[in-house]
């Protein structure tokens, strides 16, 4: 695909920036956060929740949203020596972001956290599901289509507008959202309607968002292909093979992006473009 | 290098969605008069009254008069039943002498322009918005394609009627803008998977119908909502007919690249 041509290396990852006139916020860490992640049982989104933690100054509290239990309350204790030493509280809400409630509890407890100083919100939509790959005139059945789309851009929509009411205008608050989208936002692929339609649909949803609300940072982030089980199931289902990225090191580009702050917001940013 | 352009739409069965009023009337009534004696309309939404006034007209007209068949289909698209009988109409009006098979996905509804982005966490609302904008369309042309496979010697063409919002984000519009640019990526999937199939995504401009009407009065952005109100006050709004008769040429000339998304201002 054309987006995956050019490779720039770069040798400084954690430039110190000079605090800017129109925020006080210090970009060298990011910030005593409220992060949500979704998704963040496995893939990209685990490898997410292992990065950020590195950057929250204490007092911080990370939620970690899927829908394994399990696998949350595992992800917390290979977390949990690091996030007891740097003072991090770490929320396991296990819902499934297809449901009103799952969205709704997890809000609920966005909300309950809201009482702490917190500088940042930083809200990463990152669960998704690959749906069915197959040929268009497949899908005949509305409630497939229908529970696709739900899951997919309907809860990043309604996540999104809940955890931003809850965290509304105060004026020290930074506020970042993270759309994390794909290649295929932009470029149609056969067979692969349903995501292409989800993804294209939440990057249209999140310029909207950039361009109603100036005091939020959004940022539409394509990760590449990564070492992922998502990915495990395209090989299953297409028997395209692509050279994989560790999600680690996608995960490190979002998060230097979201430290460096100087995306315009709305922007799409792919891992090989920065 | 182009062959001179047809002035018929063909012996056609031609399925055209939120028919009742606005540019689907519109539609409707232009195709009535583009295709071929033999040629069947299939006209869908959900006010019977509406659909059956439109009937009456078109029975009145010439082509009504020389035998068309028009065929209303009073349906919910978001139900799984609407879109049944929609293709179940749709193949009983179907001769083995029809050479285009045509669906316009127009029917669409604004959302709540109203508010602001921020404002949408109840999933239900944005659940029963995509399901009407952008399922329904992904559904019965799914539908419609199994019904009527490819065959030599027939065309068959879907038009999607987009937007500037398939392109441009604008505030206040984010169940508007999400819906066509779903749209927009879901036509281009299928224009990619199916080169035998004609795919166009047609942007008619601003319209002096209810939806527009509903825009101007009610958009939550100022800057956006005054764009409209000047648009209307200006005289700069577009009557169905002048649009739909540009999508009728590019319909005719059959020239366009398939999975194109083709602007009225682009012509």
């Amino acid at each position: 695909m054309f987006i995956y041509t050019k490779r720039r290396k770069k040798t400084c990852f954690h430039k110190r920036r000079s605090i800017k006139m129109s925020n006080i916020t210090n970009h060298s860490t990011l910030g005593r956060s409220i992060c949500i992640i979704t998704g963040a049982s496995k893939g990209f989104g685990r490898a997410l929740a292992h990065k950020v933690s590195c950057w929250l100054e204490p007092g911080s509290v990370l939620l970690l949203v899927a829908r394994s239990e399990t696998l949350l309350q595992e992800l917390k204790e290979e977390l949990q020596s690091f996030t007891e030493e740097q003072q991090l509280v770490v929320h396991c809400v296990a819902v499934d972001l297809s449901k009103r409630e799952g969205v709704n509890e997890t809000i609920r407890v966005a909300r309950q956290e809201a009482v702490n100083e917190i500088e940042h919100l930083l809200l990463i939509n990152n669960a998704a599901s690959l749906g069915d790959i197959s040929h268009f005139g497949s899908f005949t059945n509305l409630e497939e289509v229908n529970s696709y789309l739900s899951l997919n851009i309907s809860s990043a929509l309604a996540l999104t507008a809940g955890i931003l009411q809850v965290f509304s205008c105060t004026p020290l608050m930074r506020r970042s959202v993270v759309n994390i989208s794909s290649a295929l936002a932009l470029q149609p692929l056969p067979s692969w309607v349903l995501y292409c339609t989800a993804k294209a649909a939440r990057m249209m949803m999140f310029r909207v968002l950039a361009k109603e609300q100036p005091l939020v940072k959004v940022l539409i982030y394509s990760p590449g292909p990564m070492d992922t089980d998502m990915q495990k199931d395209i090989l299953r289902l297409t028997g395209v093979k692509h050279h994989l990225l560790p999600a680690q090191e996608s995960a490190d580009k979002l998060v230097k992006l979201l430290l460096d702050d100087d995306f315009v917001s709305g922007a799409n940013l792919d891992f090989f473009d920065v | 290098m182009s062959s001179p352009a047809r002035t018929d739409l063909g012996r056609a069965l031609c399925i055209i969605t939120g028919a009742s009023r606005g540019f689907g009337r519109t539609i409707a009534r232009e195709m009535s008069r583009l295709v071929k004696p033999g040629s069947a309309l299939i006209l869908t939404a959900r006010s019977v009254d509406d659909l059956r006034t439109l009937q009456a007209e078109l029975a009145e007209s010439d082509a009504g008069r020389a035998g068309q068949v028009v065929q209303c289909v009073v349906a919910d698209l978001s139900e799984m039943e609407g879109l049944q009988r929609i293709v179940t109409a749709s193949r009983d009006a179907f001769c083995e002498d029809m050479d285009h098979v045509m669906l316009v996905n127009n029917a669409a509804s604004l959302g709540d322009v109203s508010r602001y982005a921020k404002t949408f966490s109840d999933m239900a609302e944005v659940d029963s918005y995509l399901s009407l904008n952008v399922s329904s369309s992904l559904c019965l042309t799914a539908r419609v394609l199994q019904a009527f496979p490819q065959r030599p010697g027939q065309q068959r063409t879907v038009v999607n009627i987009s937007s500037l919002c398939a392109l441009q984000p604008f505030r206040s519009w984010v169940l508007y803008c999400t819906s066509k640019a779903a749209r927009e990526m879901m036509f281009r999937v299928l224009a990619a998977e199916e080169p035998d199939l004609r795919v166009l995504s047609y942007s008619p401009g601003p319209l002096d119908t209810a939806m527009q009407t509903a825009a101007r009065s009610r958009t939550a952005d100022p800057e956006i909502r005054k764009s409209f109100s000047d648009m209307f006050a200006q005289g700069q709004l577009l009557t169905c007919e002048a649009s739909c008769a540009k999508l009728m040429k590019l319909l005719l000339e059959d020239a366009y690249t398939t999975g194109a998304h083709i602007d009225i201002y682009d012509l």
